[in-house]
């Protein structure tokens, strides 16, 4: 009997272990342990066998029958895992195949400097305000000191509608309406972005439309001072923490004193290249204190109120900052140029 | 302006370096555009021609044996003005001549030729004279082998600045040495101008008949010989850019150049009368002005007259009639100031921009009229043999009367948020050459016809800029505000980051366009705009829609092979009573698409749909509605088109492009959109959302497909459905819509009904009736079958 025990055993064994399904093994789990197996048919010999044998016998069966019971939970643990491989295998897909198209969308690098100096100047405690594109000569040039005879109006050749309305040739006329507005005048923090117009052909440095934004600080205490401390901070976040800047003296009819603002060049660092025409030096924008005609003409007090302005061209910040050197190209559209921004 | 530096160093003891020049005049006062050699060529020598004989092969060229002083050169000159004897110009070969060409050894048709003998013009300047002859001829005296640039007193600098309109005083000479000495710190010296005159009476009585001049000087001058001016004149006024004419029309150039008073010459012999009037032109009278042009006159020009005639145009141009020519022997001198505003307005007009009347317009100083007339007659007796006879017959309505300006050291601090002491500000206005007075803190500043000044806002700038603005401190200001991004300011941005999160780009386009344009799409009855004064057609109107411009920008793009444009647009629209912010949409080609895995897929009108929805409910915009125009929309697919209401008003359109317009750019399935932005804002109710609470008890979904007549829209399905089934209906989705020949003429819509309640858990049954109800009404309402 211990002889066809361990025959069986072996043989069990053997069928395990080259058994490769789930269905196979159960087929040998019922062969060697179910109900009609050989083993049974020996549980069924134990019969035959003396009462002091019997347990004997009968403890070698079990573990027999263990054994092969472990066997089989064995392998099927390892066709399990057999049958995951293969089915991860079956559905490994080539990766390097490109991605799914999903459209991205671009800001227009215009859009992006605004926001950029907005979100500068917001920083600092500054509102942004807007106005009309079709403005009184009242405010886009009398209130703003600029008579109607007066030389400078031809430094803004302008776009007229009627004798007395035209394209505004700067936003410096939501400045005025910021004033007027300001009834109870309270210290005024404020910049102005906007689509601005003057009468050019356009070229590579000319656009009959192009963007401005202006900043106007109007209080009993605003200085030079402040205006150079606020443009040097500007000046460092637009292009960069080592920025330097120059002032230099100008004419705007709206400030006076007014100045002309370089920053030093961030492509050579002040030591001269092509960018900065070999002077280290780069204009960027004008500004100035506030002319008391201007303040007069809004209805505050110049001998309690003064105040500075400032203001550049979005377009002239943007070119320099991304190499652009043809001002219509912010205007045309070419989704090759929009898209790289 | 163009400044002679030999010029400039006339007036200070020592010659001025150039660069500490160019640096301050770009720190303290103007931007300096250049400073350059007058003539930028080394190595040139005067030669004296020794002999000349025709070329044997050429007619036209002449062999040349020249002196240069340390050798004898062959030289081949062309200029039919070549003679024997002759002082020349001799450019060795190896000199670099302008226009970065370097003189060779040549042969010129089998001769040889050492150099050139050269023309002014090959010198890079403009010839000293009218007359084209071919090469300049030097005076005898010129010495072979010496420098000709000396010779000619062409060794000068030019310093040219740009100047700012509130600067007109750096328009003469005298006004850039008083910034020069200014700023350097030099001391000036300002030379008197000397006149001998003869006692004899001035024969000419000067009138005004108008307002708009307010000094008039006239002097008579006789025995005048008219000749070329000395070297050093005219190569100063070459420095400053005028072209030498002869010695008395030289003369008043060099004195306007040198005070910044423009000056005239009239042929006194040619002057009909000894009464000079000063009037307004009449409407249509006419003169003949110096360049040969007949000029028609307006009301508002000044004229000078002869009692009768006009014989020059104030400040802008003498006639023709009285021009100085070679045989003129007597001269009247005028020095005058005329209304900057009338002279700007006339010569703008007839568009005659002159040295004079650019300096008329931006104001004389009216105080040195005199002294500069006193000038041109020194240099004419000197060098055109003139006399000067009796005194200048004049009128001078100007009230002399020194501006005074206060400025305490407070408020100067106050502003500048520097501490300037007394003594700085003391330097600065003595180097200014500003006279006043200092009492307590307070200076009282008399400021001198020359810098015109307003207010003592003028005053800081001159002691700011002379200080130096490098000196003024950085600071911030400290009054305390709040900045920020109001709403509107803040719903724009979210659209435009809405956009580019769907992958559309944004453009900028142009606001003014043509007026076919401009008024494309438009649904108001109402005018574009158009500007007076348009640089083109094409930019004549303001527009009234963004679209016109998008497609444009669809066409360019298309045209370049690029296939998926999707492109919006936020700018306003520009109408008679007001300006509305408009959103515009393009829409065309694919929109997330995957080449290879061929799930591409077109835009169609439910993608611009949805789009625009999806940004409606972001905006948390109420009750927003699309549905069928009741009128055709303007150059649109009438039955591929919807308009967008709010609470009952028309807030925009979208549609897909009329066929007509697909076919005119050629390019097929284009969708646009275009909303007002403004109403769009205002609609929007972000800040009054209150939140729902989520429901805690489960839904339950049906589905139902129905069979309705083909021109039964969703919309009525849907509003049949939520008129009967009001209270657990949560939301209704359409996942399929059939169209096929077997269902004659109709079609199948199926839809998921979600039922949903906030307070229990809904039964089967009730559910299952709300189905039936709903069924017998879309029965009812649309002739809807239940489609098994």
């Amino acid at each position: 009997m211990e002889q066809k025990l361990k025959k069986i055993t072996s043989l069990a064994t053997e069928a395990i272990k080259n058994c490769k399904t789930i269905n196979e093994l159960l087929d040998i789990k019922a062969m060697y342990l179910g109900k009609k197996s050989e083993f049974n048919d020996l549980m069924q010999d134990l019969k035959n066998l003396s009462s002091d044998q019997k347990p004997l016998f009968g403890k070698i069966i079990n573990e027999a029958k263990q054994e092969i019971s472990a066997l089989i939970d064995e392998q099927k643990q390892i066709i399990d895992s057999q049958k995951i491989n293969d089915l991860l295998k079956s559905q490994t897909i080539d990766i390097s195949l490109p991605g799914k198209n999903l459209a991205l969308g671009h800001k227009h690098i215009l859009t992006k400097t605004i926001e950029e100096i907005e979100d500068v100047f917001v920083g600092l405690g500054y509102e942004i305000k807007e106005g009309p594109e079709i403005e009184t000569d009242l405010y886009n040039f009398e209130m703003l000191n600029l008579p109607k005879d007066h030389p400078a109006r031809e430094m803004q050749d302008s776009f007229y509608i009627t004798e007395d309305l035209l394209l505004r040739t700067h936003t410096s006329p939501v400045q005025v309406r910021s004033l007027l507005e300001n009834a109870a005048q309270k210290p005024l923090k404020i910049i102005c972005p906007g689509v601005v117009y003057r009468k050019d052909d356009d070229d590579l440095t000319h656009s009959h439309q192009f963007m401005q934004i202006e900043a106007l600080v109007v209080d009993e205490k605003a200085t030079l001072a402040d205006l150079k401390g606020t443009l040097l901070l500007v000046a460092k976040k637009l292009f960069g923490e080592n920025r330097e800047i120059r002032l230099r003296p100008s004419y705007f009819p709206f400030t006076e004193p007014s100045v002309e603002v370089d920053v030093s060049c961030f492509k050579c660092n002040g030591s001269g290249c092509p960018m900065c025409k070999n002077t280290g030096w780069i204009e960027i924008l004008g500004a100035g204190m506030v002319n008391n005609n201007v303040l007069k003409a809004a209805g505050y007090d110049p001998m309690k109120f003064q105040g500075f302005a400032l203001g550049m061209g979005i377009e002239r910040v943007a070119m320099l900052k991304h190499g652009i050197e043809d001002i219509r190209l912010l205007y045309t559209n070419d989704l090759r140029f929009n898209s790289q921004f | 302006m163009k400044v002679s530096l030999n010029w400039l160093n006339q007036y200070f003891d020592q010659n001025i370096d150039k660069d500490v020049l160019v640096k301050k005049f770009n720190l303290m006062s103007q931007e300096v555009a250049g400073l350059n050699k007058l003539i930028d060529i080394d190595g040139l020598v005067i030669g004296h021609v020794k002999s000349l004989k025709k070329h044997e092969d050429a007619d036209k060229l002449s062999v040349c044996l020249v002196d240069v002083g340390d050798e004898e050169l062959q030289i081949i000159c062309g200029a039919p003005n070549v003679a024997a004897d002759q002082k020349v110009i001799v450019a060795k070969v190896g000199v670099v001549l302008s226009g970065n060409f370097r003189l060779k050894k040549a042969k010129i048709r089998g001769v040889e030729s050492n150099g050139m003998i050269c023309s002014l013009a090959e010198l890079g300047i403009q010839e000293f004279d009218n007359e084209e002859k071919g090469i300049y001829v030097l005076g005898f005296d010129a010495i072979p082998g010496e420098d000709p640039i000396k010779y000619l007193h062409l060794d000068d600098y030019v310093l040219d600045l740009d100047l700012t309109a509130n600067r007109s005083d750096l328009l003469s000479i005298r006004g850039v040495a008083y910034d020069t000495a200014c700023m350097m710190n030099l001391n000036l010296d300002l030379a008197e101008p000397r006149v001998t005159r003869e006692t004899s009476e001035n024969p000419v009585s000067i009138f005004t008949q108008t307002k708009n001049s307010t000094v008039y000087y006239g002097q008579t001058l006789e025995n005048v010989e008219i000749k070329d001016s000395p070297y050093w004149l005219k190569s100063r006024l070459l420095a400053c850019g005028i072209r030498p004419i002869n010695n008395v029309v030289d003369i008043t150039n060099y004195v306007m150049l040198e005070y910044g008073q423009p000056l005239h010459a009239f042929d006194y012999d040619k002057i009909q009368s000894d009464r000079i009037i000063v009037r307004e032109a009449l409407e249509n009278e006419t003169i003949l002005t110096l360049d040969g042009e007949k000029r028609k006159l307006v009301a508002g020009d000044i004229v000078i007259t002869d009692g009768k005639k006009p014989i020059a145009l104030a400040g802008v141009m003498g006639g023709l009639e009285t021009e100085i020519d070679d045989s003129t022997k007597r001269i009247l001198l005028e020095s005058a100031i005329f209304n900057p505003v009338k002279i700007r307005k006339t010569a703008s007009r007839l568009n005659l921009k002159s040295e004079s009347s650019s300096r008329f317009e931006k104001g004389v100083d009216p105080y040195q009229t005199l002294e500069a007339l006193n000038y041109a007659c020194e240099l004419l007796a000197e060098y055109a043999n003139a006399i000067v006879v009796g005194l200048p017959s004049y009128y001078n309505t100007v009230k002399i009367k020194n501006k005074i300006i206060n400025l305490s050291l407070e408020k100067l601090n106050s502003v500048t948020g520097y501490s300037y002491s007394e003594e700085i500000v003391e330097d600065i206005l003595k180097r200014l050459r500003f006279k006043f007075k200092l009492k307590g803190d307070n200076f009282k500043v008399s400021i001198p016809s020359r810098r015109p000044m307003e207010s003592y806002q003028d005053l800081i700038e001159e002691i700011v800029r002379i200080h130096g603005y490098d000196k003024i401190p950085l600071t911030i200001p400290i009054t305390p505000t709040q900045g920020g991004l109001n709403r509107k300011q803040k719903t724009k941005r979210a659209i435009r980051n809405y956009f580019v999160g769907r992958g559309f780009t944004e453009t900028k386009t142009y606001s003014l366009a043509s007026q076919e344009a401009a008024i494309k799409f438009d649904q108001s009855t109402t005018k574009a705009i158009r500007i007076m004064n348009p640089l083109t057609k094409e930019r004549e109107y303001l527009r009234h829609s963004l679209l016109p411009s998008l497609l444009n920008v669809l066409v360019y793009n298309k045209s370049r092979k690029i296939e998926n444009i999707m492109i919006f647009e936020l700018a306003n629209a520009y109408f008679e009573d007001n300006e509305i912010e408009k959103l515009a949409i393009l829409m065309h080609g694919k929109l997330d698409f995957s080449t290879w895995q061929k799930q591409d897929q077109s835009v169609d009108f439910y993608h611009l749909k949805g789009l625009l929805e999806t940004l409606l409910k972001q905006l948390k915009v109420p009750d927003y509605i699309i549905s069928v125009s009741p009128k055709e929309l303007p150059n649109l697919h009438p039955g591929i088109s919807a308009i967008l209401s709010v609470k009952g008003k028309v807030i925009g359109f979208l549609g897909k492009l009329h066929p007509e317009e697909e076919h005119e750019i050629g390019i097929k399935d284009v969708y646009v959109c275009e909303l007002s932005l403004n109403e769009l804002l205002n609609l929007s109710d972000e800040n009054t959302h209150l939140y729902q609470e989520i429901t805690k008890y489960p839904s339950i979904k049906r589905d139902i497909a129905v069979l309705v007549k083909n021109d039964i829209t969703a919309e009525d399905i849907i509003s049949s459905i939520n008129k009967t089934s009001k209270k657990i209906l949560n939301s209704i989705d359409i996942f399929d819509v059939y169209f096929d020949k077997t269902l004659s003429n109709k079609k199948s819509i199926a839809l998921t009904l979600e039922f949903l309640s906030s307070n229990r858990t809904l039964e089967t049954k009730e559910v299952d009736n709300q189905i039936d109800k709903i069924l017998e009404n879309l029965k009812l309402d649309l002739n809807a079958e239940l489609r098994s």
